[in-house]
C-alpha cells in the first residue's frame, strides 16, 4: 500500500510535467517573441511551482523548501518575462502578422505626446 | 627591425622577472608548506561510507576522508580541504581574482567613453522591474550570506555566497541604471575582508600549532554539526564570501561603465 | 540511483554540452553566442551535481551562467555585436 501522500505528490508531479511539455511545445510552435513568452511564462512557471510543491507533498522534510522555490519563482519568472517583453518591442522586434491587438504601442505614442507638451 | 627595438625594451623587464623568482625561490626553498604527501599506489575505488583502515592509509585523500571531521570539526569535507589543508593554495586564488579585477579596472580606466554615437538614450526600467528586483535583492543577499556561513556544514562556501551576493548586486544594476554603490565603499570591504583572511592566518601563527592559517580550535567551541563547531574555518569564510562579493561587484560595475 | 539511468542521464548532458559548445562557436552573433555559453554552463553545473559535487556545482552555476554571460554582454555592448563576415541586421 502507498502512502497517501506519495500519490497526491505523484499526481501533482504528473501535472507539472504535463504543463512543462506543453511550454516547450510552444517554445517550438509559436510564431514570434510575444507569442512564445505567453508559452515561456504561464504554463512553465506552473509546471515548475507544481513539482516542486509534489516534491514537497512526497518528502515532507522539504515541504518549507518547496514553498520557498514555489514562492520565489512566482515572484521572478513573471518580472523576467515582462522584461523579456518589453525589452524586445522597445528595440524594434515585430509583432506576427496575425496579431490582432497591441495596446503598448498607441500607449507609448501617447506617453511621448504627453512628454512633448 | 620593430621586433627588435621592443625585444630590447623589454628586456630589463624579462631580467627584473628573473631576479624576483630567483629572490622567491632563494626565499622560500627552506620553508615547509604543511605535511608532506604520502606518496604511495593510489587507492582502489573508494566508495563513501564506506570503513576506513585508519591504521594502513596509504594516500592524503584517504587521510583527509578518515580524519577531517575531527581535525577540523567540519562536517562538509570540501571545506575541510579548501579551508584547512589546503588554506595557502586558497589565499592564493583570493589574490588572482583580486589582481584580475584590479587589472580589468586599469585597463578600462583608460577607455573614455566619447563616442556620442554609442551613448544612445538609456531607457528606464519599468515599475515592475525596479519593484520586484527591490523586492528580491534582499532575498539574494540572505541566501547567499546562508551559503557562506554554512560552508562548513552544507555544500558552499566564501566563494559561491560571494558570486551570489555579487549577482543579486547585478540584478540592482540592471533595475537602477543610474545608480550604482560606490567604489570607496566597495574597495573599503574588499580590503577589510582581505586583511581579515591575513589576521586570522596570523592567529594561526599564534596559536599551539605555530603555522600560518592552522585551525586550532577545531571542535572546541562545539560538536561537529553545529554552526560554531569548526574553530576559525567560518570566520575565514566569512572574510572569502565578503571579499569575492565585493570584488565581484566592483568587477561588473566596471564593466557596466557609466549609464549601461 | 540506477546506473543504467546515470550513464543515461550523464551521455545526454554531454551531448547537449558539445552540441551547444558547436553553436556557439558556430554563431556570428555574438550575444546568441554568449547566451548559448550560459548554457553549456548550466548543463555543466547539472553534471557536477550528477557526479555528486554539489559545491563545484553551485559555483559553475553561478559564475559560469551568471556573472560571466552578463559580463561578457557588457563586453559587445561596447563593441560590435556581429563578428566580421557576418550579415548586419
Amino acid at each position: 500500500m502507498i502512502a497517501i501522500n506519495v500519490i497526491i505528490g505523484m499526481v501533482l508531479i504528473i501535472i507539472g510535467l504535463s504543463f512543462q511539455v506543453l511550454g516547450a511545445l510552444g517554445l517550438i510552435r509559436l510564431p514570434d517573441v510575444y507569442n512564445r513568452l505567453q508559452a515561456a511564462t504561464k504554463s512553465i512557471t506552473l509546471g515548475a511551482i507544481s513539482i516542486a510543491i509534489g516534491v514537497g507533498v512526497m518528502d515532507p522534510t522539504l515541504l518549507t523548501k518547496a514553498i520557498l522555490v514555489a514562492v520565489f519563482l512566482l515572484i521572478t519568472n513573471p518580472i523576467s518575462s515582462h522584461a523579456i517583453a518589453r525589452g524586445a518591442y522597445r528595440s524594434g522586434v515585430p509583432l506576427w502578422k496575425g496579431s490582432v491587438v497591441d495596446k503598448y504601442g498607441p500607449a507609448l505614442e501617447r506617453k511621448e505626446r504627453e512628454v512633448k507638451e | 627591425m620593430m621586433e627588435r627595438t621592443t625585444f630590447h625594451r623589454s628586456l630589463p623587464a624579462i631580467a627584473l622577472a628573473l631576479l624576483f623568482a630567483a629572490t622567491l625561490f632563494v626565499a622560500f626553498v627552506e620553508v615547509d608548506f604543511g605535511e608532506p604527501r604520502i606518496e604511495e599506489e593510489l587507492p582502489v575505488n573508494y566508495q563513501p561510507g564506506e570503513e576506513i583502515d585508519t591504521e594502513n592509509i596509504t594516500t592524503p585523500g584517504l587521510r583527509y576522508l578518515a580524519n577531517s571531521s575531527e581535525e577540523t570539526g567540519s562536517a562538509n569535507l570540501v571545506t575541510a580541504v579548501v579551508v584547512n589543508y589546503r588554506g595557502f593554495d586558497t589565499l592564493g586564488e583570493v589574490t588572482i581574482l583580486f589582481l584580475a579585477a584590479t587589472g580589468v579596472g586599469a585597463l578600462l580606466s583608460f577607455i573614455k567613453d566619447d563616442d556620442e554615437k554609442k551613448k544612445k538614450k538609456i531607457l528606464p526600467p519599468s515599475l515592475i522591474l525596479n519593484k520586484g528586483a527591490r523586492l528580491v535583492l534582499p532575498l539574494i543577499i540572505l541566501f547567499g550570506v546562508y551559503v557562506f556561513l554554512h560552508g562548513h556544514l552544507s555544500p558552499g562556501g566564501g566563494f559561491q555566497g560571494g558570486v551570489i551576493i555579487a549577482s543579486g548586486m547585478l540584478l540592482f544594476y540592471i533595475a537602477e541604471p543610474t545608480k550604482g554603490a560606490s567604489h570607496k565603499v566597495i574597495s573599503i570591504i574588499e580590503s577589510t575582508a582581505g586583511l581579515a583572511f591575513i589576521g586570522l592566518g596570523i592567529v594561526g601563527l599564534m596559536t599551539a600549532s605555530k603555522i600560518f592559517l592552522a585551525n586550532d580550535f577545531a571542535g572546541d567551541w562545539g560538536e561537529v554539526g553545529m554552526l560554531v563547531s569548526a574553530g576559525l574555518l567560518p570566520l575565514i569564510y566569512i572574510a572569502i564570501g565578503f571579499k569575492v562579493g565585493s570584488e565581484m561587484t566592483g568587477l561588473v560595475e566596471k564593466m557596466r561603465g557609466d549609464g549601461s | 540511483m540506477n546506473e543504467l539511468v546515470f550513464i543515461a542521464l550523464a551521455t545526454l548532458m554531454f551531448i547537449l554540452m558539445i552540441a551547444l559548445a558547436v553553436m556557439v562557436i558556430r554563431s556570428k552573433d555574438l550575444i546568441k553566442a554568449a547566451i548559448l555559453l550560459s548554457g553549456v554552463s548550466l548543463i555543466a553545473s547539472f553534471v557536477f551535481v550528477l557526479l555528486r559535487a554539489p559545491d563545484v556545482a553551485m559555483a559553475e552555476a553561478s559564475i559560469g551562467s551568471a556573472l560571466t554571460a552578463i559580463i561578457l554582454v557588457f563586453a559587445i555592448k561596447k563593441t560590435n555585436r556581429f563578428e566580421e563576415g557576418g550579415e548586419e541586421k
